[in-house]
């Protein structure tokens, strides 16, 4: 039980904190906190266990947001079934990239999947006749469960926390599970774990079209609660970025690194954000520029990431205790 | 087929330019081993450098090289020492977020400092058209192929006759070998880095003239830097010059048959296809990439 200690008092503290904070701007922080963690839970997937880096990761979450809201705009049919749409589309493309890390390692991966993202970008803001193009789709507010229209703050927090349990305990399961090990002999030595039988092309493959399943589910709650897709935003590098930048400082490859992570940044965003808004425009891109400095740093002196880190601090600390 | 010569033309002006951005990206990769994500800022740095010199003092792009060579060579001494060397032996991963990390702190200092507003560099060569068999184009593109051409046989002649040059393809090919003849890795890193940075700064400026300029500008290039310098091979200078007018013929044609919308698209689709089937490039050797990466 320990080992979800962390766990528990996050999503516990989540799962309170509407009970008696009713305040709307706590409320949003909370939902983008819970959904920023979750989507980088779904890289971790492809980029931490089964170390499969990529930095194309808005494309799914695109494809996600952009399923939702035109299954919504152009068929009228529900968000859940947009949702769906896009997690089975985001698969098939998850199982090409999959498929293309057989062939491609470390930075040419990481290339291959930013161009992915930016042909996608493309196809978004030109083909006007499908997507609406670059002015973006908003997506229509309906009220109901089943057209996924909360006009509360506090539903959406629930929502959003189901699903950053679900991401978290997928990852869980990564860690625990026969396929977690596996996958794990193929990060490290995959040719070693080739050696053992492990069948690591489709191991690599299935790990990616699970991670882009995710991020493709998590962008099109996304584009419900936002209410707006803009295909620079939804495709961007910098989205891609700030996925892996959560789980790199939370710690790449731990279950609860990319929600500590997420914790920190998307807070530490929220805060400048809030007090630099009224001074220039521009200041605004402050934040990024520590997020930048931060991942420099982070990667270079603690690699592990803060929860890695503390991990090892812990679990030092308790060999010491007992000795 | 009127159009020929004005593709043929722009081929090869657009492919000097690229040839530039992609040999400092190229070299970079090839001696040091690190794939440098943040290559575009440098160019985007250079390309502010020539807006604000043009603004403020009414500096031509062309007579600010003098000061661009040596500053972003000194630029990229000093990122070399507070970034790159503690990762350079570093996995690829610390590699390609440490990069990644530069690259969105530099696009956001521009942000900040000089607002996200697309600015342009209008000297008086950009308005002198010239035509040659009915091809057109203008002053700045012939002084920035002519420069960008000019700067890459200079490197090129660097690293072949020069004693620095057969040290650094020497740690090139075999980084301990290199240690155990006595060669200062550590120098040659950070040579190859600060010519890689010069290289792309000078770039910037020399493109100001033909491109807008804001804070993400570079990531467009280093993009189709990359694209040119995969198509080549990683590391292989002759094959990214090869490889400049490569894309540089894919662009100019793209956006002639298909419109220039939808250009990026087919360069993309060319990237990935040649990752997937010749991830060594089209003249290095085959699995050359898993040992070198």
């Amino acid at each position: 039980m320990r080992r979800h200690a962390l766990a528990a008092f996050v999503f516990g503290a989540s799962a309170a904190a509407p009970l008696a904070i009713r305040d709307g701007f706590f409320l949003d922080s909370l939902i983008l906190i819970l959904m920023w963690g979750a989507v980088s839970g779904a890289w971790n997937v492809a980029g931490g266990y089964a170390g499969q880096v990529s930095l194309g990761h808005s494309a799914f979450f695109g494809i996600g947001a952009y399923s939702a809201a035109l299954m919504a705009t152009r068929w009228n049919a529900s968000p859940w079934l947009g949702m769906l749409v896009g997690a089975v589309v985001a698969t098939g493309a998850g199982l090409i990239i999959g498929y293309l890390s057989n062939r491609l390692k470390g930075p040419y991966f990481a290339l291959a999947t930013i161009a992915f993202s930016q042909v996608l970008l493309i196809v978004a803001s030109r083909w006007r006749g499908f997507t609406a193009g670059s002015e973006g789709v908003p997506v229509p507010f309906r009220p109901g469960f089943w057209t996924l229209g909360f006009a509360s703050k506090v539903s959406w927090v629930y929502l959003i926390l189901c699903l950053a349990l679900a991401v978290y305990l997928v990852q869980v399961y990564l860690e625990r599970s026969r396929i977690g090990y596996r996958l794990a002999g193929v990060r490290e030595d995959e040719d070693a774990a080739e050696a053992l039988g492990i069948p690591s092309r489709r191991l690599k493959v299935m790990a990616v079209a699970a991670s882009a399943a995710l991020t493709s589910v998590c962008g099109s709650l996304w584009a419900q609660y936002v209410g707006f897709v803009d295909p620079f935003y939804v495709f961007s590098v910098d989205l891609s970025i700030r996925f892996s930048l959560n789980a790199i400082i939370g710690g790449v490859g731990t279950a609860m690194g990319p929600f500590i992570g997420s914790i920190l940044i998307t807070s530490l965003e929220t805060f400048l954000r809030a007090s630099f808004s009224d001074v220039r425009g521009g200041l605004v891109g402050i934040y990024l520029i520590i997020y930048g400095c931060l991942l420099i740093v982070v990667v270079r002196f603690i690699p592990q990431g803060l929860v890695g880190w503390f991990g090892q601090r812990f679990r030092a600390m308790r060999l010491h205790a007992r000795a | 087929m009127t159009a020929l010569p004005q593709l043929l033309v722009s081929t090869v002006l657009l492919g000097g330019i690229y040839a530039l951005i992609a040999v400092g990206l190229t070299l970079i990769f090839g001696i040091m081993r690190v794939v440098n994500f943040a290559h575009g800022e440098f160019l985007m740095l250079g390309m502010y450098l020539a807006f604000w010199s043009f603004t403020l003092w009414g500096l031509d792009p062309y007579f600010l090289l003098v000061i661009a060579v040596p500053l972003f060579f000194a630029i990229g001494l000093g990122v070399y020492a507070l970034v790159m060397r503690g990762v350079i032996h570093a996995s690829h991963n610390v590699q390609i977020f440490t990069t990644v990390g530069l690259s969105t702190a530099l696009q956001n200092v521009a942000l900040v400092f000089w607002t996200g507003d697309f600015r342009f560099v209008r000297p008086w060569e950009s308005s002198i058209v010239i035509r040659i068999f009915g091809a057109a184009f203008n002053l700045s593109q012939v002084i920035a192929f002519a420069v960008a051409l000019l700067f890459t046989l200079a490197l090129f002649a660097f690293m072949k006759w020069t004693h620095a040059g057969r040290v650094m393809r020497a740690t090139a090919q075999d980084g301990e070998a290199a240690t155990l003849m006595g060669i200062d890795t550590d120098r040659v890193y950070r040579l190859a880095f600060a010519i890689g940075i010069a290289c792309v700064g000078v770039a910037g400026v020399l493109i100001s003239p033909l491109y807008s300029v804001y804070p993400t500008a570079g990531l467009q290039f280093v993009l189709l830097a990359y694209v040119v310098v995969v198509l080549g091979g990683l590391g292989d200078m002759v094959g990214a010059l090869l490889g400049s007018l490569i894309v540089a013929a894919v662009e100019v044609i793209g956006s002639y048959v298909f419109g220039s919308a939808w250009k990026e698209v087919i360069y993309f689709v060319l990237f990935i296809a040649v990752l997937v089937f010749r991830p060594a490039g089209l003249l290095g050797q085959r699995g050359a990439e898993a040992l070198g990466v």
